[in-house]
């Protein structure tokens, strides 16, 4: 199965963050709690960990780019192999875990 | 991403405007220096400093002591003699233990000397309501625009909170920059080339034809959102943003309302003796008779209780009712 990696919340007052840092490239597989990517805010990090094992296959918005709670940063799936849709903007979300500090 | 890259700008948090504008004008002049309050290396208290005492060291960013009359008389030694301090005062309630000195010396010193001493000074804050009480609320601009000498600045947008501070410390006057708590969670582009925007000049943030709506700072946020609103039901809004209190860019705003017909001030402060007030009053001595409406903070301290910090406090909500009362009046009459 195919699934969206979104940016979490709520925040309190935050709409949208940076990404600081991938901690993968596509291909990379991730247990659950793993560290998958932090985000900035305008005062904290936000450290988003994999809820589920899942491979990394494709990075929607790279380090420095910005985007808006619920709105997706990454595709990844259960296997390695299985082909990605074209539209990805209806899929299954990724469950995270995630922390504010 | 969220939205496009816009070419020749850079999407920046507004802490991050800020500590671009000082980083810039601390690289490019010796003279000016940062003071305050947990500036140094914890970075500000919405990380604004963040990284310039690193960079510049703590003889030039200099952590003070809890003492506002103090801070603020030291810059004013230091304009006084030479340098070009940036004053942080952490919120603006805190700025009363610091009026006299900036009142009574740094903005009188051109004046009683006859220019030989000039105080370019500035002195930046904190406004706004965001769950922090009576005394951590306040938005006293009014208070500051009638000090002969002082001017007054207000942004609403990191590029603006950019362009004006670069501006305030190059000016050769004390300047009172106030900024707002809740725009620090915002971001906005800003111009990657090195931009100094001039003091006294507002900007229309929407162009309308039914009313003139005019706020800064955070209000003007909460202006364009009545905007919005009132667009579904065919009023339409211009929004002036004034950017600065003093100057004040009357031209601006009355020759909007000349054109739309009615004015609508926005401030988050009281409106006794209020911005809107002094606007509205300026307006009609430029433009003659124009419907006008004023919305600000009840007559109340702002609390600590959510629910009572959003009761006694302007909304797109209450500017949008405001708006349609304003245009369901009659047309203003000559005195």
């Amino acid at each position: 199965m195919i699934y969206a990696l979104t940016v979490p919340g709520p925040i309190e007052d935050v709409q949208e963050v940076r990404v600081l840092e991938w901690h993968g490239v596509a291909g990379q597989v991730f247990a659950v709690g793993e560290l998958v990517v932090e985000l900035e805010t305008d005062k904290a990090l936000v450290e988003v960990r994999a809820g589920q094992p899942g491979v990394l296959r494709s990075v929607l918005c790279g380090e420095g780019d910005w985007q808006a709670l619920g709105r997706p940063l990454a595709i990844l799936s259960d296997t390695a192999e299985e082909p990605l849709p074209t539209d990805t903007g209806d899929l299954a979300l990724m469950a995270v875990e995630f922390e504010v500090s | 991403m969220s939205a496009e890259p816009v070419a020749g700008t850079m999407k920046l948090f507004f802490r991050e405007a800020i500590a671009r504008a000082l980083r810039e004008e601390m690289q490019a002049d010796a003279r000016v220096i940062l003071l305050g309050q947990d500036v140094g290396a914890f970075g500000g208290s919405y990380k604004e400093f963040a990284r310039l005492q690193a960079q510049f060291g703590p003889a030039r960013v200099r952590d003070t002591p809890v003492a506002e009359a103090a801070m603020v008389g030291l810059g004013v030694g230091a304009a006084a003699a030479g340098l070009r301090p940036l004053v942080s005062i952490t919120y603006m309630d805190f700025l009363m233990l610091g009026l006299d000195p900036l009142v009574n010396y740094a903005a009188k010193a051109r004046f009683k000397t006859g220019g030989q001493i000039t105080v370019p000074l500035v002195v930046k804050t904190t406004a706004g309501a965001r769950g922090q009480g009576v005394a951590h609320s306040q938005c006293l601009e009014a208070w500051m625009m009638g000090v002969p000498g002082l001017a007054v600045v207000a942004p609403s947008t990191p590029a603006d909170a950019y362009g004006l501070l670069k501006a305030a410390l190059r000016h050769d006057g004390p300047v009172l920059y106030v900024d707002h708590k809740r725009l620090f969670p915002t971001a906005g582009e800003v111009p990657l080339a090195e931009t100094v925007l001039p003091l006294g000049r507002a900007a229309t943030r929407r162009q309308g034809r039914d009313v003139t709506v005019v706020s800064h700072s955070f209000m003007t946020r909460v202006a364009l959102e009545a905007a919005e609103r009132l667009a579904t039901e065919a009023i339409s809004c211009e929004v002036i943003d004034l950017r600065s209190l003093a100057p004040l860019d009357l031209d601006t705003v009355a020759s909007s309302a000349a054109r739309t017909g009615a004015l609508l001030t926005l401030e988050e402060g009281q409106l006794t003796c209020g911005i809107g007030a002094e606007i509205a009053f300026q307006v009609r001595e430029q433009a003659g008779p124009i419907r006008t409406a004023r919305v600000g903070a009840a007559p109340a301290p702002v609390s600590s209780n959510p629910v009572l910090e959003h009761a006694a406090l302007p909304d797109a909500e209450r500017v949008a009712a405001a708006v349609r009362r304003l245009l369901d009046a009659p047309p203003a009459e000559r005195p």
